[in-house]
């Protein structure tokens, strides 16, 4: 990961759970502090510099969306992600309402957090740029304002969607985009789709931008989800 | 209980032997009454048309002949003095006239006081009469009637302990034969069932009750030993996968061991996705969802589905056509109608064959999506099934999915009032999803 140590704060009661966080999250190069109930969470989340918080929605002591609540009251912007076993998308709603940055449902895959709370450093570092109209990665650019992209100088044509997915993939530039994600930020649905769609719609996508370069650059993480990186 | 049953009958029977009473006693009366005044309607027509001698006569005739037996008459001169019948003297606490009293009084030649009820009369010239009947005979006459009425009861009451009984005989054995049938299903076994006799008594009314509402435990326990089964079964296939894999990672090469972990992690996200469904289904059976409901265009839903997955029935040769619907402005869980639209989409494309057709109709009080293919479709017996949750069909087990799909599709369609209807599209199979429009969605229009 980056230069600068990062660190994530996991706010879990569930032992087990915690600590297969906390040892993925350390194994990808994070510093990772476990708070195992609300007010505890609280307490770090007010007190610490973290990167990311990972909140669960049922907590003792104090339920997961009022720490999210109280945290945001603070006045504290880190990003939250919040986890819950209640598993059903409008969950998710009432998360994202409470002011939590993603929502993700129990059972997760690792995969998926790491992706997530790794996109959710993303969006923070762009958000105190200046927004950007051009993205690029390597020979491949996108003009936000023209709605143009080229690759190696050559216009590529995209539909609308691809166009969103390739600047997902853009702007997660070097970082994994799963599947739902994909789903999520180009369509607007939050499930799960099931067979390969969003596999066919990458390869259409790779199609348009990978075919006749001599450097593939999106690529596919086994088990994760699509990356666009210039680094194979 | 036959206690209750012996008292809920004398609590019948006490106010029909009291009204039976009563109503005899003021017969009695009434015929004690029209004695003395038809006595005291012949005496005033003596008076009216002989004067007093004709009234003296009269009274003195109806003592001689007895005819005024057990009775009392008197007329008396204004000053109050006796001029005939067989009293000694005007009682003096009686007015005239009155109008029915009860008194003691002795008649000449008795030597006890007797009852009577009397009425007085004043006459035209000054003169008072009297007359009377001795009442006696009705504190006898009540004596006997309350004997009587007493015995009515007694005798009532080994008859309802009897009844009683016999009614409690009947209802226990009923009871037992409900109480046995509980007892046989709590033992685990759902087969059975209370005989429900055509009649329409409350036991038979009760029996009916009781078995419609076995019929629904045993299919949702059998849906729920099913979903269990199916459950099980469908982890084991990965979890054996999985144990093999890592065995396999655990003895070669770093490549294979790559290849194995690979499968390993496709094989539990594959689970993750089985688990994930179906603790959807029950949290959108449950009716959560219903509070995230939202306005939005069915066609916009449609659109993107289609456009979804577009790219994977061409992958497949099959082709998605959209029948290009109007605006169809719906009320709901956006989320989940599109989660389901896409699961039959899905369906249509592991199952189905042809050309795909989605569409969309708004009947007012309904709306209808459907979506069809030109595949082999699923013989008409075998709809229902396809529809309950880890029901697959069993052609379609060797198919990749978790065969929620459906289920889920329902579910989401009853969230909504709905339902969903699996037609025959002469080829193909045509799911058409029903959803209702409610008030709450009336009022957000």
């Amino acid at each position: 990961m980056g230069p600068v140590t990062k660190k994530i704060l996991v706010v879990e009661d569930d032992s087990t759970t915690a600590e297969y966080v906390a040892k993925g999250l350390g194994q990808n190069g994070y510093v990772v502090d476990v708070a195992a109930d609300g007010r505890d969470g609280l307490f770090h989340a007010t007190d610490g510099n973290y990167a990311a918080i990972v909140l669960d929605r049922m907590l003792p002591g104090m339920d997961g969306l009022s720490v999210l609540s109280a945290i945001r009251a603070a006045g504290i912007e880190t990003p939250v992600i919040v986890l819950s076993a209640l598993g059903s998308t409008d969950e998710r709603v009432k998360g994202l309402k409470s002011g939590s940055d993603d929502y993700l449902a129990k059972p997760f895959a690792f995969s998926e957090l790491l992706a997530r709370v790794e996109a959710l450093q993303r969006r923070g570092a762009l958000a105190a740029q200046p927004l950007a109209t051009k993205l690029a990665c390597a020979d491949l650019t996108m003009d936000l304002l023209a709605r143009r992209v080229e690759r190696g100088g050559k216009r590529v044509d995209l539909q609308p969607r691809e166009f969103r997915l390739l600047e997902l993939l853009l702007r997660n530039k070097g970082q994994v985009v799963t599947r739902t994600m994909m789903l999520e930020e180009v369509w607007d649905y939050h499930f799960d789709p099931g067979t390969n769609v969003i596999d066919v719609h990458i390869s259409r996508l790779r199609k348009k931008i990978d075919d006749g370069s001599g450097i593939p650059l999106l690529h596919t993480v086994r088990g994760a989800g699509y990356m666009l990186s210039d680094t194979a | 209980m036959a206690l209750i049953s012996l008292a809920f009958s004398l609590v019948i029977i006490l106010p029909v032997l009291l009204f039976v009473y009563h109503q005899t006693d003021r017969l009695y009366e009434e015929r004690i009454r029209d004695r003395v005044q038809d006595g005291e309607r012949d005496m005033l027509f003596a008076y009216a048309s002989g004067g007093l001698p004709a009234l003296v006569d009269s009274i003195d005739d109806v003592i001689g002949t007895g005819a005024m037996r057990g009775g009392v008459v008197l007329v008396v001169d204004p000053n109050g003095h006796k001029i005939a019948g067989n009293l000694a003297g005007w009682p003096p606490i009686l007015r005239t006239p009155t109008d029915w009293v009860e008194l003691r009084l002795y008649r000449e030649g008795q030597t006890g006081a007797e009852l009577f009820a009397i009425r007085t009369v004043g006459l035209r010239n000054g003169e008072r009469l009297l007359l009377g009947t001795a009442i006696e005979e009705r504190e006898h006459m009540r004596a006997a009637l309350l004997e009587a009425l007493l015995a009515a009861l007694l005798l009532a009451i080994p008859l309802g302990l009897v009844g009683g009984w016999i009614v409690l005989k009947v209802t226990e054995r009923r009871a037992r034969a409900i109480g046995n049938v509980a007892g046989r299903i709590a033992a685990g076994d759902f087969s059975h069932r209370l005989a429900a006799e055509k009649e329409t008594d409350e036991f038979a009314i009760l029996a009916r009750a009781i078995n419609a509402m076995l019929e629904r435990i045993e299919e949702l326990v059998e849906q729920l030993r099913l979903v269990t089964d199916s459950l099980a079964h469908d982890l084991r296939s990965p979890l054996t996968r999985i144990s093999a894999n890592l065995e396999r990672a655990a003895t070669t090469s770093a490549d294979i061991q790559q290849q194995a972990l690979e499968a390993v992690s496709l094989d539990v996200e594959r689970m993750l996705r089985l688990i994930s469904a179906t603790l959807e289904i029950s949290s959108t059976e449950a009716g959560t969802g219903r509070q995230h409901f939202e306005q939005f265009d069915l066609a916009d839903l449609l659109r993107d589905i289609c456009e979804i997955y577009t790219p994977v029935a061409e992958e497949r040769g099959m082709a998605i056509t959209l029948d290009e619907p109007e605006p169809v402005t719906y009320f709901g869980n956006r989320q989940s109608i599109g989660r389901a639209v896409a699961n039959l989409v899905d369906n249509a494309l592991k199952y189905g064959g042809g050309s795909i057709s989605l569409g969309a109709a708004d009947h007012g009080d309904r709306v209808e999506l459907w979506v069809a293919d030109r595949g082999a479709g699923i013989p008409s017996e075998q709809r229902e099934h396809a529809l309950v949750r880890y029901r697959r069909l069993e052609e379609a087990r060797t198919t990749e999915g978790s065969g929620l799909g459906l289920a889920l599709a329902r579910a989401v369609a009853r969230l909504h009032g709905g339902d969903i209807e699996l037609l025959d599209n002469q080829p193909g199979l045509r799911a058409v999803m029903t959803l209702r429009r409610g008030p709450d969605n009336l009022s957000s229009l």
